[in-house]
Formats: C-alpha cells, sequence, structure tokens
C-alpha cells in the first residue's frame, strides 16, 4: 500500500490539533458532566423553561419570516441583476454578521426607540417595539437574516439564469419565471438559509437584550434565561439545563444541515 | 414563411455581422467553428440578447428593430429553442416539462398534459412521462426538449448543436429522428452546428458562419466543393488556394505559379483533393508541370490513408496509403516533391 506523502501527519501538527478538539469539545463536556440528570425532567418542564421555550419558538419563527419576506427578493436582485450599488448593499447585508450584537441592539434602539422619529409614528398606531416581544423578534431578524441572504445569494448565483431563459422561450413571463422555475430550483439554499437564519435567531443574546430587554413571558428568551438564572439568582442548574436544551437544538440543525448548507455555499 | 435578421453587435471580443434571410421551405443549419458567433446569432433571434444595431422580422412581424425602438420580449416571439444542454427543468417531471409552454401560454393543465402526453408518444417517451430529466439519456433528453418546444406550436424552430450532448451510440438513430421531426415543421428551421457531416444530414442549405460574418451559403454539396474559407476548404479535407488566373495557370497569393486547366481568367479560389497531391522523393523524370519542393510538417495516421501535411511554397496536404508512406521514409522534417497534375485543380470565379 502506497500513500501520498502529504498523507503522512506532520507529528508536530498534531499536537496543537488535537488542542483543538479540545478546545471545542471541553466545554461542551463539562456541560455534560455539569447535567443534574435526575432533575432534568422536571426542570425542563418547569414554567420558566417551557415559558422562555416558547418565546424563542415564537420570537425566532417571526424573525424567519420577516428574513424570508425581504432577503429572498433582496438575494434574487443582487444575484440576478446589475443592481446599482450592489458591492454596497452586499457589505451591508454582511455587516450584522461582524457587528457586535449590542451594537445592534444600541442601533436598533437608536433607530426604532420611542422617542425616534420612526418610534413616534408606530406609537401613535399603539406599536411599541422596544422591550416588546415584536422588538425581540425584530432583533433577532436583523441579527439572522444576513445568513439566510448570503446562502440564497450563493445558491441562486450557482444556478445561473439558464432555466429563466429557457423557460421565457418557451413562453413563461417575468413573474411565473420566477414562482416556477427560479424559486423552486432556489428552495434548497432558501431552506438552508431559514435554518441558518432561524438557529442564529434562536441563540441570539446581545441584539436582543439591548433593544427589548429581560422581560420573562414578553422577552425573556432561552438564552436571555439562561444567561439570568446563571448570574443572577445563582440557579446555576436551570443555567445549565437550558444550556443543554439549546446545545440540542443546534446540534439537531448541524444534523439536518450538514451537507445542505454546505453544499450550498461551497 | 421567412425570417430576416440583421444583425450587428459587439459581444466580449465577438463582432457579429451578419444578414440572414431563413426560409420556411428548407432546413438551414448555420455552420462554423466554435466562438463564430452562431449561438449568439439563435439568441438573437429568440430575444435573449439584444441588438446592437439591426432588425429581426418574420413576416411583418418585427421582433426587434433599433431604428424604431422596437423589441418583442421572448415570451412574446413565438419561437421554439432548443438548447445545447436541451435545459429541462430539473424540478419537474418529463411531462411537466413538456407541459410547460402551454401552461405559460394559459392552456388549462388537463389539456397541456393531454397534449404533452401526445408529442411524448410522438417522440417515443411514453416511458418516461413521470421521469425526473436526469433520468433521461442524452438522447432521450434532446427528444424531450423537441417535444417540449414542439408542443407550442412555435412559428420559428431553433435548434443549438442538436447532437453535441449525445454519446456516439445515440447520434445515428437520433440524427434520423431529428431529421422526421424537422421535415415535418412547417415553420422556419435553423439548426447551429460545428460538425459538416451533421450539417449536410439535416439541413438543405448551410450558412457558413465564420469569426460574426457570412462567409459562404448554399447547398451543402456546393459549399463543400467550392468553399471560400481555409475552415471549410479544411472541413471538406480540400486544399484552397487564392490567386490569379492568366494564361492558363494560376499565379497563387505566395508568388508561386500552377499550371491548371480552366477558361476562367482573374482571381480565383483553386481546389486540390489530398489524394491528387502525388508525392516522390526525388524530382520527376518526364514533364509534370506542377512539381513544388516541400518538407514533411506531419504525419496523421487514419487507417488505411494517412495525411500527410507538408510546407512549401504553400501549406498542402497529401492523402497515402501505409506502405507509399514507408517507402517514401517519410518523416518530419524531410524533403519531398509533390506533383500536381493541372486537371487536378478545379478553379472557380471569386
Amino acid at each position: 500500500m502506497t500513500r501520498g506523502v502529504t498523507r503522512r501527519p506532520l507529528l508536530g501538527l498534531l499536537i496543537p490539533a488535537a488542542l483543538a478538539v479540545l478546545f471545542i469539545a471541553l466545554p461542551l463536556i463539562g456541560l455534560l458532566v455539569h447535567v443534574d440528570w435526575s432533575n432534568l425532567p422536571s426542570q425542563l418542564v418547569s414554567t420558566d423553561v417551557l415559558t422562555a421555550l416558547r418565546l424563542s419558538i415564537e420570537c425566532s419563527l417571526i424573525a424567519v419570516a420577516i428574513a424570508l419576506v425581504i432577503g429572498v427578493p433582496l438575494a434574487y436582485l443582487l444575484a440576478r441583476t446589475s443592481l446599482p450599488g450592489r458591492r454596497l448593499i452586499r457589505g451591508l447585508v454582511t455587516l450584522p454578521l461582524v457587528l457586535p450584537p449590542v451594537v445592534g441592539g444600541i442601533a436598533l434602539q437608536a433607530a426604532l426607540g420611542r422617542t425616534t422619529p420612526i418610534g413616534t409614528v408606530l406609537d401613535h398606531f399603539g406599536i411599541v417595539l422596544p422591550f416588546s416581544t415584536a422588538g425581540a423578534a425584530i432583533a433577532e431578524a436583523f441579527v439572522g437574516f444576513p445568513f439566510l441572504v448570503i446562502t440564497v445569494e450563493a445558491g441562486l448565483r450557482q444556478r445561473d439564469d439558464h432555466f429563466e431563459e429557457v423557460a421565457a422561450t418557451l413562453g413563461a413571463r417575468p413573474w411565473r419565471r420566477f414562482w416556477q422555475v427560479t424559486m423552486p430550483l432556489a428552495a434548497p439554499s432558501i431552506a438552508a438559509g431559514a435554518a441558518l437564519c432561524w438557529a442564529r435567531a434562536l441563540g441570539e443574546f446581545g441584539a436582543t437584550i439591548t433593544f427589548a430587554g429581560s422581560f420573562p413571558g414578553t422577552t425573556e428568551t432561552l438564552p436571555i434565561a439562561a444567561y439570568s438564572s446563571f448570574e443572577g439568582s445563582g440557579q446555576v442548574g436551570e443555567a445549565i439545563t437550558l444550556s443543554l436544551l439549546l446545545l440540542a437544538i443546534s446540534v439537531l440543525v448541524l444534523v439536518v444541515l450538514r451537507d445542505r448548507w454546505l453544499g450550498a455555499l461551497r | 414563411m421567412t425570417l430576416h435578421a440583421q444583425v450587428r453587435t459587439r459581444l466580449g471580443s465577438l463582432h457579429l455581422d451578419c444578414d440572414l434571410s431563413v426560409e420556411s421551405d428548407v432546413t438551414v443549419a448555420v455552420l462554423g467553428p466554435n466562438g463564430a458567433g452562431k449561438t449568439t446569432l439563435l439568441r438573437i433571434v429568440a430575444g435573449l440578447i439584444p441588438v446592437d444595431e439591426g432588425r429581426v422580422e418574420v413576416d411583418g412581424t418585427v421582433f426587434e428593430d433599433t431604428a424604431t425602438r422596437t423589441w418583442l420580449t421572448p415570451e412574446a416571439r413565438r419561437v421554439g429553442f432548443v438548447f445545447q444542454n436541451h435545459g429541462l427543468f430539473p424540478h419537474l417531471s418529463v411531462l411537466d416539462n413538456v407541459a410547460f409552454g402551454l401552461r405559460a401560454r394559459g392552456v388549462d393543465r388537463a389539456t397541456a398534459h393531454a397534449r404533452a402526453n401526445e408529442w411524448l408518444e410522438r417522440v417515443d417517451l411514453t416511458r418516461h412521462v413521470a421521469s425526473r430529466p436526469s433520468a433521461l439519456s442524452g438522447g432521450e433528453s434532446q427528444r424531450a426538449a423537441l417535444a417540449r418546444v414542439l408542443v407550442t406550436d412555435p412559428e420559428i424552430l431553433l435548434l443549438d448543436e442538436p447532437l453535441a450532448a449525445v454519446d456516439a451510440t445515440g447520434r445515428l438513430e437520433l440524427r434520423r429522428a431529428l431529421r422526421r421531426h424537422l421535415a415535418t415543421f412547417k415553420g422556419v428551421r435553423l439548426v447551429v452546428t460545428h460538425d459538416p457531416l451533421e450539417a449536410a444530414s439535416l439541413a438543405e442549405r448551410v450558412v457558413v458562419l465564420e469569426d460574426g460574418r457570412i462567409t459562404q451559403e448554399g447547398r451543402f454539396t456546393d459549399v463543400s466543393s467550392r468553399p471560400r474559407s481555409a475552415w471549410i476548404a479544411r472541413m471538406a479535407g480540400l486544399n484552397l488556394l487564392r490567386g490569379v488566373v492568366s494564361d492558363g495557370s494560376i499565379l497563387v497569393d505566395d508568388g508561386s505559379r500552377l499550371t491548371v486547366a480552366t477558361a476562367i481568367e482573374g482571381p480565383v479560389l483553386a481546389t486540390i483533393q489530398p489524394r491528387a497531391v502525388a508525392l516522390y522523393r526525388q524530382a520527376p523524370d518526364g514533364s509534370p508541370r506542377n512539381v513544388l519542393r516541400c518538407t514533411v510538417a506531419g504525419v496523421d495516421p487514419e487507417g488505411d490513408r494517412w495525411r500527410i501535411r507538408l510546407e512549401g511554397p504553400f501549406p498542402l496536404v497529401a492523402e497515402v496509403t501505409p506502405a507509399a508512406a514507408a517507402e517514401l521514409r517519410l518523416a518530419e522534417g524531410g524533403e519531398v516533391f509533390a506533383v500536381v497534375k493541372a486537371t487536378e485543380i478545379d478553379v472557380y470565379s471569386v
């Protein structure tokens, strides 16, 4: 059996590589070690946990819906047209990915807060975003929607406009082409983008707590609840339970998406 | 029915400048090397790209006219385009693919499916009605693409390299099927190909497009026996010379002179069949008048005829048997004498 020269591992690299694996794995192992397995079932079904879980799912799904409605059209325009200022828009869309979430929250507060022009108008209609469930969803959408736009745009680019041209020569008008050809072909990348966006929204902490605060039942989502019980009430056990729940959801998303979203971004 | 296309357009390094008329009574092949602008021409007719300057018209219906700023969208033109890669929608069944054009034009689902089924029967694909396009072979997918276009009853049928995505074994049969469907189609038929054999077998008339310009058009046999460009001559396997005839001899453009047997005078093209070029080790005795001293530039064994590429006063290809090649000890760089009889040079006016 002959093996390629690059297949033989360099021993000097093995040690830092092993450290890297440990670095990722150790905290997770630590989490699992500290789980109070006997009390886990009762903690999982406690009202606090269930309330936070329900709120998290609610907010993150609304965030995904917002991201889909505004993100897919944007991704389409970025991928298919020579929109002026495309580079700038693309940069802007990527910004929430690198922006500290707290800054995002403060920015949202500055734009949509009650005393701002937009906030005043919304207030007039009885809508208050800061420190509300809707506000939490908007904060999550802000942080999560770049994942959707980037994934969908990459997916659309991978499939150029050939099939849309084919549809046009077969007599299909632009909207029919969009709904019958472009969207179905982009469906896998839309699903992958939505799932990524959802996972990010579900774990969102900084922007949400800054813009929406942490009111149990209204804006206290799972990550915020985990942090509150860890930091404030000293209920480390509950914090660990909540963390375990979030970890389980993340692993699930990863497993479901492993091929899908890697494929779309490749 | 007649398609008129006057087209002047720049696309990257391509400068397409041609004036094409296609009658519906015969199938027309646009033949040319890769990058000549053949596909671009089809895309212009289909309305997938606009021209910089020109006019595309079918029997009074103006598709596009830059002078009057007229433009019909692709969906408004009744053009059936069979793409080189067939372009079957991967997310739809073969039946839904074929029904797509009818549905897009407002035909209800039941009728569209019924007519799609009819066409799938005609192209012998009934067992693949529910299949995804990915399950089809190259030939089957080509036939599905053809059915998808023909079911919409277009006025113009455009085929882009129809046999390119089909493997060699399926090609013969598909070509036969294609010829049958082309024969029954009533409208304008335009086939793009880089393969002279395909052009000859599918079309009655050939338009040669080279580097964005039409260099020759006519019946295939006329075009291939009297080529007007080096590319066609090479495709037809002929040596092509350009020159001027006076007093029974042709002064070739590079300065050499050959005796010819023709009554034509003035600027001409002349072809020489490779098998009419005789090769000798020594300058032959007697009185053959066209003796050219050449060096062998290459030897291409092709079955029982070997093609010998020669560099002399002008490049020349000779065809000899393997036995003759061995006897002449032909090798690259070696010197030979090429002899061509005056009667073997076919001369025609430019």
